[in-house]
């Protein structure tokens, strides 16, 4: 459905704008081990959080932790954008944070294990620089967890 | 390393992250269909493999569409929202008779889903919330002193509106629920409003509120220019 051909010109020009360039130098690091021994963490841009968290302000480049000890069912979302689906989240938090998928995946051995602790972002409003900081200290905090790789996810 | 889900092929390719598998799903949707797990696996395991490609960045095309929701299958809206010979020109009324009209759904839905809502980011529930933004319309003003409040409360009552909508079981067609929502619906025309009233504001910084109120495809425009660090409205 987001193929751009499909869509009204606003919305394709809004989806054009974020056309921006690489973030830096190009980056790349090599498969360290088999997947089935990754210890992985989930990172999404959804804007996720518990009730008890702090809401995402209109423009927010920080994060909010997502401990895997608690229900994900209980997540709820304060993204600032109302330019995509929410009903589908409503329905099952898989969709955008597929916690129980990868929890199935560590059962069968096609991962080595998950984080702790998972992250949510929320991505709107702000240019990428905004979220330097803060990204760098997620970078922290999942090398003290000792996750390997992270799956992202956007909205 | 880094390994997922990209929604915006061409953002993709413009950013080059070193490992981004594209899906063709909705926005909001990046696993493709709530409930399926072995669709939802599939993209995963797609989106993994890439961990094991020797050199990038690598942007991969994920080959299925999200599964399509035949026309039949969806249980039709539980409540009815034509208001032929409507007694009362008070937003606030109007607004409080809906909600009131889909508590019952609501409840329903959240029974159906073992409890799970997203109703809750404010801390007020959603009739209260509601009396107070149609209060807002009905005397004409902006709630220019409390926006996290307002922020919040629209998004708990858009919440509390599509769990309702979608409270039997079956597979529904999201933008159908969107276009009940927008066209249909008191709130939406109450925000729609409200909308339109940021909308009109000399201030820049008030006019970008109008953003997060509706969705583009609700007014069929774009909804404000972009925003920049410098400049988001500030929050209290």
């Amino acid at each position: 459905m987001v193929r751009l051909s499909d869509l009204p010109e606003y919305e394709r020009e809004h989806l054009l704008v974020k056309n921006l360039p690489p973030l830096g130098p190009p980056v790349w690091t090599a498969l360290p081990k088999p997947i089935s021994r990754l210890r992985v963490a989930l990172v999404t841009t959804a804007g996720l959080h518990f009730r008890d968290d702090a809401s995402f302000e209109f423009a927010d480049a920080t994060f909010r932790p997502i401990s895997g000890a608690e229900n994900a069912d209980d997540l709820v979302m304060s993204h600032s954008s109302v330019n995509f689906d929410r009903s589908g989240f409503a329905e099952d938090v898989n969709l955008v944070f597929p916690i129980d998928r990868f929890r199935e995946l560590a059962a069968q051995a096609r991962i080595g294990s998950l984080a702790d602790v998972h992250y949510s972002f929320m991505g709107a409003g702000l240019m990428p620089e905004a979220y330097e900081a803060s990204a760098a200290q997620m970078a922290g905090l999942l090398k003290q967890d000792k996750a390997d790789a992270v799956f992202l996810t956007p909205v | 390393m880094t390994t997922g889900i990209s929604l915006v092929r061409e953002n993709a390719e413009s950013m080059q992250p070193p490992r981004s598998l594209w899906v063709s799903f909705p926005l909001g949707r990046p696993l493709g269909k709530p409930g399926d797990a072995a669709f939802q696996h599939r993209v995963i395991d797609a989106a993994l493999d890439l961990l094991e490609r020797e050199s990038g960045p690598v942007l991969e095309d994920f080959p299925e569409d999200a599964p399509a929701v035949e026309p039949t299958s969806a249980p039709a809206c539980p409540v009815s929202f034509a208001r032929p010979g409507e007694d009362s020109n008070s937003w606030e009324d109007r607004l409080a008779r809906e909600v009131a009209e889909l508590q019952p759904w609501y409840e329903l839905g959240r029974r159906r889903r073992n409890g799970r809502t997203l109703v809750g980011v404010n801390e007020l529930p959603p009739a209260e919330n509601v009396a107070s933004v149609g209060r807002l319309l009905d005397e004409n003003q902006l709630p220019l002193t409390d926006m996290p409040w307002f922020k919040s409360a629209i998004e708990d009552l858009k919440a509390y509106y599509l769990e309702a909508l979608t409270a039997q079981p079956g597979d529904y067609d999201h933008e159908q629920v969107q276009q009940t929502l927008w066209r249909e619906t008191t709130l939406g025309a109450a925000l729609i409003e409200f909308y339109d009233r940021f909308r009109s504001q000399d201030d820049k910084r008030l006019r970008l509120i109008a953003r997060i109120i509706v969705p583009r495809e609700a007014v069929d425009e774009a909804t404000g220019e972009e925003l920049t660090l410098s400049s988001a409205p500030e929050q209290k």
